[in-house]
């Protein structure tokens, strides 16, 4: 009898889970990124449904999708991170020259290229925890000095005489699902395990949804700041590996049109501005999508202006939606009031 | 069992630069009992609730648990030691489940990786203790205010409080789920704990405590003493300081033959009024009586153009008046609205009083190029401070600085300021204590004697009675009848209440 109980309520569980990712903006981009890429595949009379292409459709979704969880994971506790392109550019140049000019071995460059990225993020952290400074001012000093050294590393040459194994595994695909993307899946599904799962993650969540609500549970928010600020720094280091893996040479041009696709993916994913929520998934698919208008750029040769208008109209419409939508939930008198704007939340 | 004595406090001090927030306070918390902590705003009852719930420590006195002397550095101390609190703003993690946010403080985990089932079963334990029906999975952001205020309840039940402190728990509850939470203070009193319940409703206090303190400037005139032995107007005398008369005001008679200056002629509404119809004339005051949802402040909203109109028509000063912004009905109809919600849409809190008072009127302040002179900013905020005895150290004084009663007195100074031709007042007095809200009355009731029409917004029947000309009743977005107001408060009330109540025979 009980765990009949259980089993229905496991299952009108599982009913009401599902009616909520029905209604989310995953369930919605889902259908978008579907829909949008059977058309591309329509239009180009199925060459884009071919191995090659969808190679390197995905190839280049690796970078989108490692910069948004970046950019999220500084979201999810209500800051943010202006330096994710230039971290990004000086750590893809900084394993670059170790390995060409230096001759340091591929998988040490590699580790000191993440090691350096995640003690970045650290430092910036612990900045803005110690000086209460905004992390916006201090992410954007962060940004500028990164970009100097960036500079200073490979001046106005493009670093390309590097190992040859990381480049064979930066373009290798078996089946034609490219390792740097396998690479990217494998750091989102990581991720959402530690934001879903772990009491870390929790923790993380927990002060970016209510600051005082965590402190008074005994979350030190300082610390969350820190942490996050590391993880973001550990996924751009990420992205920076599998950038110098997959591009022809770095120089100080990787890493500049970071920024506005690290703010789209999470924003059009579904996370708010103001923390408390990672949508890993819409993060992900979100990718997904500015990719596909790329993809469909490419198809229709239009000019390449037009993605960046498509993007950040997409952009603007996504977070005008949400808040229509928002409004509506307000004014509709049967559903339960909303959460009070949490005073700490800012 | 009901003699333990869980928390003592003796000669409490705590001193801020310049004021002596707690000067001498004693309070004994006994297991079983629901514990009413009263006093007006700015008597130190926020104090104390923050050095109990260790988030300031005394700078004298002693705090005892249990027979033994204990020091509460932080909250988490407090919180180890027994020691729970709601406070009025929710304190829970929107995005997380029921079950999550109750186990907050020590989610069951192994290694390091969250346990989702074993939180459910203590969830459910908390949950089925205070005797509330809620899905352990279901987001927190998903429930009312009043489901979110019972999570946090069980919040701190899940860390085995002994002593629970409520912060003004039924401000934003309906009478019924108001209720629902006496219930659930009794049952957890019942189970030996300590409820203490700080309140402004005077009826709450006594439909549910058994023992109070009540505290003054700062020192604990009464001392947890058994509620019993106290009348209503003791109480109110105790919290004073000097003994309560009925409010009385000076004769005041409206001319009813006046031409109205707001007539709302079977307007219909976006959000579901139908066919209402209200007129104001000058020097009246209408009270617009209902319960919590009866749709209201939605309708005087929806009047300055917050919402649409769909159908009647709205005349200010006999012309027919489209209002399509609250700027408009400022500027061009001279409506002011003194909103219910101070903290949010009231006062700008990070602004100087001043720059709070005079914001309405700028434009007519501003001279070439849009320069506010600060002088005539000043001379004109000082004259309302004055005038509405705000009490500030000075009007660069930062409005989220002053306590609740002041803030809505700049709230109403800036439409003042403005020199309205009409005045909408939405919940004067709630979360206002005796000494301000009798100040508020006679204010508004100046007002209105110097010719001014105001329409009152009040959901507490005392306040209509006392202000009021006449009382419009609403319910579920519609008028349901009139009442002439002849200040006999049992007549009076017991109509406005059967207009609510018997809808049919109002329809007849």
């Amino acid at each position: 009898m009980n765990s009949v109980n259980t089993l229905a309520g496991q299952g009108s569980r599982a009913a009401g889970a599902l009616r909520r990712f029905s209604r989310s903006t995953a369930a919605m981009l889902l259908v978008v990124v579907v829909a949008g890429y059977v058309a591309l595949g329509i239009a180009s009379s199925g060459a884009f449904f071919e191995g090659p292409s969808v190679r390197v459709f995905l190839q280049y979704l690796a970078t989108p999708v490692l910069i948004g969880l970046a950019q999220m994971v500084a979201l999810c506790v209500g800051q943010l991170n202006l330096a994710v392109g230039a971290l990004g550019g000086f750590t893809a140049c900084l394993m670059g020259v170790l390995m060409a000019d230096h001759g340091v071995p591929a998988e040490v460059a590699v580790l000191v290229g993440l090691l350096t990225a995640t003690a970045i993020g650290l430092a910036t952290g612990v900045v803005i925890v110690a000086t209460r400074i905004n992390g916006f001012i201090v992410t954007l000093a962060t940004m500028t000095i990164l970009l100097g050294a960036q500079y200073r590393l490979t001046g106005t040459r493009t670093v390309d005489g590097y190992s040859r194994t990381l480049r064979d595994l930066g373009t290798s695909a078996p089946l034609n699902i490219p390792l740097v993307f396998v690479t990217a899946l494998v750091a989102a599904a990581l991720l959402a395990a530690f934001m879903y799962r772990t009491v870390a993650g929790r923790r993380l969540l927990a002060a970016g949804g209510n600051p005082l609500a965590a402190r008074l549970s005994g979350i030190s928010t300082d610390r969350q700041i820190v942490v996050a600020h590391t993880l973001s720094g550990l996924l751009v280091g990420v992205a920076a590996v599998t950038a110098t893996a997959s591009l022809p040479g770095v120089n100080r041009s990787v890493g500049g049109d970071w920024l506005l696709p690290s703010f789209a993916a999470p924003i059009i994913g579904g996370v708010a501005l103001t923390g408390g929520s990672v949508a890993v998934f819409g993060t992900v698919l979100a990718a997904f999508v500015t990719r596909l208008i790329d993809a469909a750029r490419a198809q229709f040769s239009l000019d390449p202006s037009w993605v960046n208008l498509l993007i950040g109209l997409v952009v603007l419409g996504t977070v005008a939606g949400g808040r229509l939508h928002q409004t509506r939930l307000e004014k509709s008198p049967q559903s339960p009031t909303a959460l009070p704007q949490p005073g700490g939340a800012q | 069992m009901s003699d333990t004595v869980l928390l003592e406090c003796d000669d409490l001090v705590k001193v801020f630069p310049g004021v002596r927030a707690l000067d001498g306070v004693g309070l004994r918390l006994t297991a079983g009992t629901v514990h009413a902590l009263l006093g007006e705003n700015g008597a130190g009852k926020s104090t104390l609730i923050k050095v109990l719930t260790g988030v300031h420590s005394p700078d004298g006195g002693r705090l005892t648990w249990c027979g033994r002397q204990v020091q509460l550095r932080s909250p988490l101390e407090a919180t180890r030691t027994g020691i729970g609190v709601v406070h009025q703003e929710r304190n829970l993690i929107p995005g997380f489940s029921v079950a999550e946010n109750i186990t907050l403080q020590h989610p069951p985990s192994q290694r390091g990786l969250i346990d989702r089932q074993a939180m459910t079963a203590p969830a459910l334990a908390c949950l089925a203790e205070l005797g509330v029906d809620l899905d352990p999975h279901q987001p927190v952001r998903e429930l009312s205010v009043a489901q979110q205020q019972l999570v946090e309840i069980a919040k701190a039940l899940h860390t085995e409080s002994r002593v629970l402190l409520l912060d003004e728990p039924t401000a934003s509850l309906s009478p019924q789920e108001a209720e629902h939470l006496f219930e659930v203070i009794r049952r957890l009193a019942g189970r030996g704990a300590c409820v203490v319940f700080v309140s402004h409703k005077l009826e709450e206090v006594f439909a549910v405590c058994d023992t109070v303190t009540v505290l003054r400037d700062g020192k604990s005139v009464l001392e947890s003493a058994p509620l019993a032995d106290h009348t209503h107007d003791d109480i109110v005398g105790l919290m004073v300081g000097r003994a309560h008369t009925a409010t009385e005001l000076r004769p005041r008679t409206v001319d009813r033959s006046a031409a109205p200056t707001l007539v709302l002629d079977a307007v219909s509404t976006a959000g579901g009024h139908r066919d209402i119809g209200l007129e104001v004339r000058p020097g009246e005051i209408v009270g617009l009586y209902g319960l919590v949802g009866a749709g209201r402040s939605e309708l005087v909203k929806a009047v300055l153009g917050l919402d649409r109109i769909t159908g009647g028509e709205v005349r200010v000063h006999g012309t027919p008046a489209r209002i399509t912004s609250p700027r408009q009905a400022l500027h061009e109809f001279g409506i002011g609205y003194v909103t219910e919600n101070r903290k949010e849409e009231g006062v700008f809190l990070e602004q100087p009083v001043v720059r709070n008072i005079t914001v309405t009127v700028w434009k007519r302040l501003a001279k070439a190029l849009g320069f506010v002179s600060a002088r005539a900013e000043r001379d004109l905020a000082q004259g309302l401070v004055d005038r509405l005895c705000i009490r500030v150290s000075g009007l660069q004084q930062n409005a989220g600085e002053l306590s609740g009663g002041n803030q809505q007195k700049v709230s109403l100074a800036k439409w003042l300021a403005a020199d309205t031709k009409l005045l909408v007042i939405d919940e004067p007095t709630v979360g206002v204590d005796v000494r301000t809200k009798r100040a508020f009355h006679e204010l508004i009731w100046d007002l209105a004697a110097d010719g001014l029409p105001i329409l009152l917004i009040s959901s507490d029947l005392a306040e209509m009675v006392t202000l009021a000309d006449r009382i419009v009743v609403m319910t579920d977005h519609r008028v349901r009848g009139e009442v002439d107001n002849d200040r006999d408060y049992d007549r009076v009330s017991g109509r406005a209440i059967r207009l609510i109540h018997d809808r049919d025979t109002v329809r007849s």
